[in-house]
């Protein structure tokens, strides 16, 4: 909203410095989006809350600014010089939807001189961002300017059978709007109607049809009160948006129709010459009645930490138009002007108190929540999580959840979250895994020149409920994108690519921190991986990671120039399990001896089943083994790898003897010799 | 004893091998390695089984240093790598004149007879080790070089003394990960309010128009529920449009007194450009109890903002409407970059807007199911994606959601 302090300056005694305006009309709630000097005028640019009709105008603000300067608030000149003939024998006026307009004032203007506004007013208008019109028009314009109640102006002779009604549109109606476009009328709008079509779209704007142009030579003059919830759904269908319909949304001023109807005659019957026929057809079938308001200095006292002088409680509430009447001390009863429909509890009055005693005067305090003992474990883990990830090198991504639901059915076929308006087909669905996420990231970086590439999402997936009525599914995973090298190239050392296991020993490095029940490793992830190179690991509850090389469709259909490795964490399982506790356990005091076997092993054997051969012995002085070289070819038979497996043995009650060691050794060969497995170089 | 089991040579985790530092010893094995094979043990001075395994522990790691050398001097062609690994291999294995032969001849058979056993399984590994140098694969190892690299390079499997290592180089750097810097934000405001006895709790952002904008006090005339600004999934469903649902399901789950905080994502309908996102992040902080006042709300911001922003941060709270709480404010910090003297970041005008607050409408409290007679309560609520795009500079919303590295790797 555009104000002039010129124009302002009518109302109420302005500060010397009108800089001053910029800090006082935000701590009123008014903020200064920006202030201009327009030749010998300032004019503010202030952004009013919806809450707050009454300030979309020069008067409403001139209100708050005299409550604020305690000073007085000058009414804007209305006296209308009426000619002879009553303006009801001039007009019928009929409102047939009472609902949708409580109230509807019109006056005639005979014999007025459609010509450009005086340089004066039409000068206002522009400083304000108005374009001026014609004097009759500039004027409805300009009382909606300075007191916030929206005009319209009819060519009288255009409206047929001298008759006014307030109606729905009839299904099939027309009617061409001042904009020049041809609209469809739908019963959901209220229209003014003369006695054969709709002249007006209510409250919104104007029909082409009955403008007022050089040819006018008398005028209907209409203040009306419009329902806001209609007149937003009016503006909306049609795609206006007026500066008469933004104010009938918030709601508009009822007592106000005849006040600023009666200043625009008196300043047509001023600028455009002209007699106004006397009286006001004032159609007012549904008044406006608002009981009065309690309030108590106890509530003031609770609400704000403090408390308000009598004095001051009851100035500053007068000063802003409410009626006050002390009841007891310390209690009121206190009337909201019509200009006021924000204003409906005690609270909002403890409000209009704390804005006027300004938000900077009142009292100060931190206050901390009283100590509780619980502690937030799952930050805790999430936290110990995404430090593990960092530490890995992988970077934290935040992808949008929202996918075109074909896309997700690709990867699974859990029903999707449909948005009824989604802005694209793209994003017209909330995904129902996190995988085309992760690969559009993966995507976007390779198309980049990013080529090192270890990505990690902490995000949700959305079910569509079994039952319509219950809540959606949100399950939140974890999901990890990498591509291109383990360690880039450098000078100490030549680039490796990324492989399988570097994947997995991120993933066990993961299980680590937190206290999980045994994993089973499985081959093999499912469709949309490389079946060769991925793998699943299982936990009690049921599957807990899904991981693995893209397969090769997959990537092409997204374009992936390299090859990439994902995977799928269920997020709520491993945050469900607690963190590892680390136990201190005492080293052994014995020396380590470290062997290494070299098996022989056939294709058939996997790693996983010769570990669990060696734990399967329990032998307590194994400490730990690992395989430690893998090879096939050269001297090998066919069908079969050799397999360097490292073994530390240690007691923790002795020194280990030879013998002892060769025992172990024997136990372990003896173990794995079911699944095949010999000593390479035998003899 | 089994056969072929390969002995243990006492080295990584052991203590015997580790007084000398692996350069020092490589320097001695590399001058000494033939001149020691020529000799007896007897004559090297090693008569008990730890200084024989310590022995051998130096010959494992000549051989396997060498290997790693071959590896890593690269080869000028298919050919050369032939001939390079046969090189290696015919140093250590070789039928006559290999260093296992020597080893075999003047260590193992010469060895009195209290040592034997050791010197034998030392021996035994070693044969184990130099097993794995066959010709095939070792080549196949060997990268081939680019052109111009071929003429300086030293021939693999032969010692070199190299000049000592340029350590100006940069360093050998693990590639290390990094945080979102929406993730960044959200941490530390909610360090702040954890700091202050506050509790997290979240919500579901698929909500129902009950707890997104009834229990909000917010009509069902209210322009924010239009279609145009919310996604809808049906009649009573949206994409959360805030936080603030979670402020009623918190106060029906714990009832009061209640001091929480909320971040999350949420939705609204607008069209991706600079400074809109569909999808964005919110961080609300609710406080009821039975003596809560505007004080309350003042004081604890301004120490929020003095803690996310340095203690020389003033706020402003200035008067603003929202229908979840009255009386509402508008909070503004002065702008940390030129102290509240004008900048572009704070467009002149030496405040940044930071978010909205006000006190708990009392027909929230009453959706919540508590008693705005007997409590009442603070809110406030701000956008993460906001303030990370003020607190880092950041010109462009988009830019938090493309996932782009350039982006990532500068937090
Ligand atoms: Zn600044």
């Amino acid at each position: 909203m555009k104000i002039s302090l010129n124009w302002l300056s009518e109302f109420v005694n302005l500060p010397a410095d009108p800089r001053e305006l910029g800090a006082v009309l935000p701590s009123l709630g008014l903020g200064v989006e920006s202030m201009a000097s327009v030749g010998d005028d300032c004019v503010l640019d202030l952004e009013v809350t919806t809450n707050r009709p009454d300030c979309l105008s020069h008067y409403g603000v001139a209100r708050e600014l005299a409550a604020y300067y305690q000073t007085q608030l000058r009414p804007p000149r209305a006296e209308v010089h009426e000619s002879g003939e009553p303006a009801a024998s001039a007009v019928s006026i009929e409102i047939a939807d009472p609902e949708l307009c409580a109230r509807y004032c019109g006056r005639v203007v005979k014999n007025v001189r459609i010509e450009p506004s005086p340089a004066w007013l039409a000068a206002r208008l522009e400083a304000v961002g108005v374009r001026p019109i014609n004097n009759v028009a500039d004027v409805t314009n300009y009382v909606l300017m300075e007191l916030g109640h929206p005009l319209h102006a009819f060519d009288f002779d255009r409206i047929a059978g001298r008759r006014i009604i307030v109606r729905r549109a009839l299904a099939g109606e027309g009617l061409r709007t001042l904009d020049g476009v041809d609209r469809k009328l739908d019963p959901a709008n209220l229209v003014i109607a003369d006695e054969t079509r709709p002249v007006a779209l209510a409250g919104v704007m104007g029909g082409a049809a009955s403008e007022i142009s050089a040819g006018t030579r008398h005028v209907l003059l209409e203040s009306a009160w419009f329902e806001p919830t209609s007149v937003r759904r009016t503006a909306k269908m049609h795609g206006l948006h007026t500066e008469a319909s933004h104010r009938f949304e918030r709601g508009a001023d009822i007592e106000m129709a005849p006040v600023a109807l009666n200043r625009a005659a008196a300043l047509i019957a001023e600028i455009a010459g002209g007699e106004v026929l006397s009286g006001i057809v004032d159609v007012y079938l549904r008044p406006l009645v608002r009981g009065a308001l309690t309030l108590r200095a106890s509530e003031i006292h609770r609400l704000l930490g403090t408390d308000a002088a009598e004095g001051d409680v009851e100035r500053i509430l007068r000063s802003l138009g409410f009626a006050v009447q002390s009841e007891t001390p310390g209690r009121w009863q206190v009337s909201p002007p019509s200009f006021r429909l924000d204003v409906s509890r005690e609270v909002d009055l403890v409000e209009e108190l704390a804005r006027h005693l300004g938000y900077d005067r009142l009292p100060s305090r931190v206050r901390p929540a009283p100590p509780r003992l619980e502690h937030d474990e799952l930050r805790t883990k999430e936290l110990a999580l995404f430090e593990l990830l960092v530490a890995l090198g992988y970077r934290q991504i935040i992808a949008p959840a929202m996918l075109d639901p074909a896309e997700c059915t690709r990867f699974t076929d859990r029903p999707a979250v449909i948005i009824s308006n989604p802005l694209s087909q793209e994003a017209s669905a909330m995904r129902t895994t996190a995988v085309p996420s992760m690969l559009h990231a993966l995507r976007w970086n390779l198309d980049r020149g990013q080529e090192d590439l270890r990505l990690f999402e902490v995000g949700k997936t959305y079910t569509r409920p079994a039952r319509a009525g219950d809540l959606a599914e949100e399950r939140r995973v974890l999901t990890l994108g990498l591509s291109g090298h383990r360690r880039p190239a450098s000078v100490h050392d030549t680039a490796r690519a990324l492989d399988f296991f570097d994947l997995k020993g991120d993933l066990e490095a993961l299980f680590q921190v937190f206290d999980l029940e045994a994993l089973e490793f499985k081959a093999g992830g499912c469709s949309y991986y490389d079946a060769r190179l991925s793998g699943r690991y299982e936990h009690g509850a049921g599957l807990l990671v899904i991981f693995g090389q893209l397969g090769e469709g997959c990537a092409r259909e997204y374009k992936l120039r390299r090859p990439v490795w994902l995977a799928e964490i269920d997020l709520e399982s491993l945050l469900g399990r607690p963190l590892r506790t680390p136990r201190f356990r005492s080293f052994p005091r014995y020396p380590v001896v470290v062997r290494d076997f070299a098996l022989v092993v056939p294709d058939s054997i996997a790693y996983q089943q010769i570990a669990a051969a060696i734990e399967q012995q329990q032998v307590p002085e194994i400490r730990s083994f690992r395989p430690v070289d893998l090879f096939r070819g050269g001297s090998l038979d066919h069908g079969c790898y050799g397999l360097l497996i490292r073994v530390c043995f240690q007691s923790e009650v002795k020194t280990l003897t030879n013998d002892e060691i060769d025992q172990f050794g024997r136990r372990i060969l003896s173990a794995l010799h079911p699944l095949g497995i010999r000593l390479r170089h035998q003899g | 004893m089994a056969e072929g089991f390969v002995a243990a040579l006492p080295s990584a985790g052991s203590t015997a091998v580790q007084e000398a530092s692996p350069a020092e010893r490589q320097q001695e094995i590399v001058m000494k390695l033939e001149e020691k094979v020529a000799l007896t043990l007897d004559q090297l001075g090693i008569r008990d089984p730890a200084s024989v395994q310590r022995l051998f522990a130096e010959v494992r790691e000549a051989l396997l240093a060498e290997r790693q050398q071959l590896v890593a001097g690269g080869a000028a062609d298919e050919a050369d790598r032939i001939r390079l690994a046969k090189a290696l291999r015919d140093r250590w294995l070789g039928r006559k004149n290999g260093l296992l032969s020597f080893i075999g001849e003047h260590w193992l058979k010469p060895a009195e007879r209290d040592l034997k056993p050791s010197v034998g399984r030392a021996f035994n590994e070693l044969r184990q080790l130099a097993a794995e140098l066959e010709v095939e694969r070792l080549a196949a190892q060997i990268p081939i070089r680019a052109p111009h690299k071929a003429a300086e390079s030293p021939e693999a499997g032969r010692p070199i003394s190299a000049p000592a290592p340029d350590l100006s180089l940069p360093g050998y750097r693990r590639p290390l990960g990094s945080i979102h810097p929406i993730t960044r934000v959200q941490r530390e405001i909610e360090e702040i309010f954890l700091g202050l006895g506050y509790r997290i709790e979240t919500g579901p952002e698929i909500e129902s128009t009950y707890y997104n904008f009834d229990a909000l006090n917010i009509p069902e005339s209210h322009p924010s529920r239009d279609d145009v600004d919310t996604f809808y999934l049906d009649a009573r469903t949206v994409l959360r449009t805030h936080t603030s649902p979670v402020q009623i399901r918190a106060m029906q789950k714990f009832g009061a007194p209640l001091y929480i905080i909320i971040p999350g994502t949420c939705y609204r309908r607008d069209n991706p450009d600079a400074t809109h996102s569909p999808m964005f992040h919110q961080m609300e902080g609710l406080a009821i109890d039975e003596d809560i006042t505007f004080a309350d709300l003042k004081g604890t911001l301004d120490y929020f903002a003095k803690r996310l922003l340095g203690e020389r941060t003033r706020t402003r709270l200035t008067p603003s409407f929202f229908p979840f709480t009255e009386p509402s404010g508008e909070l503004a910090v002065s702008c940390f970059l030129c102290e509240g003297k004008g900048c572009r970041t704070c467009k002149q005008s030496g405040w940044i807007e930071l978010g909205g607050c006000g006190m708990v409408h009392p027909e929230v409290l009453r959706a919540g199911g508590i008693d705005p007679d007997r409590y009442s309560g603070w809110a406030f609520g701000m956008g993460i994606d906001r303030f990370a795009m003020t607190k880092y500079d950041i010109g462009d919303i988009q830019l938090f959601f493309q996932s782009d590295v350039r982006f990532l790797e500068q937090f």
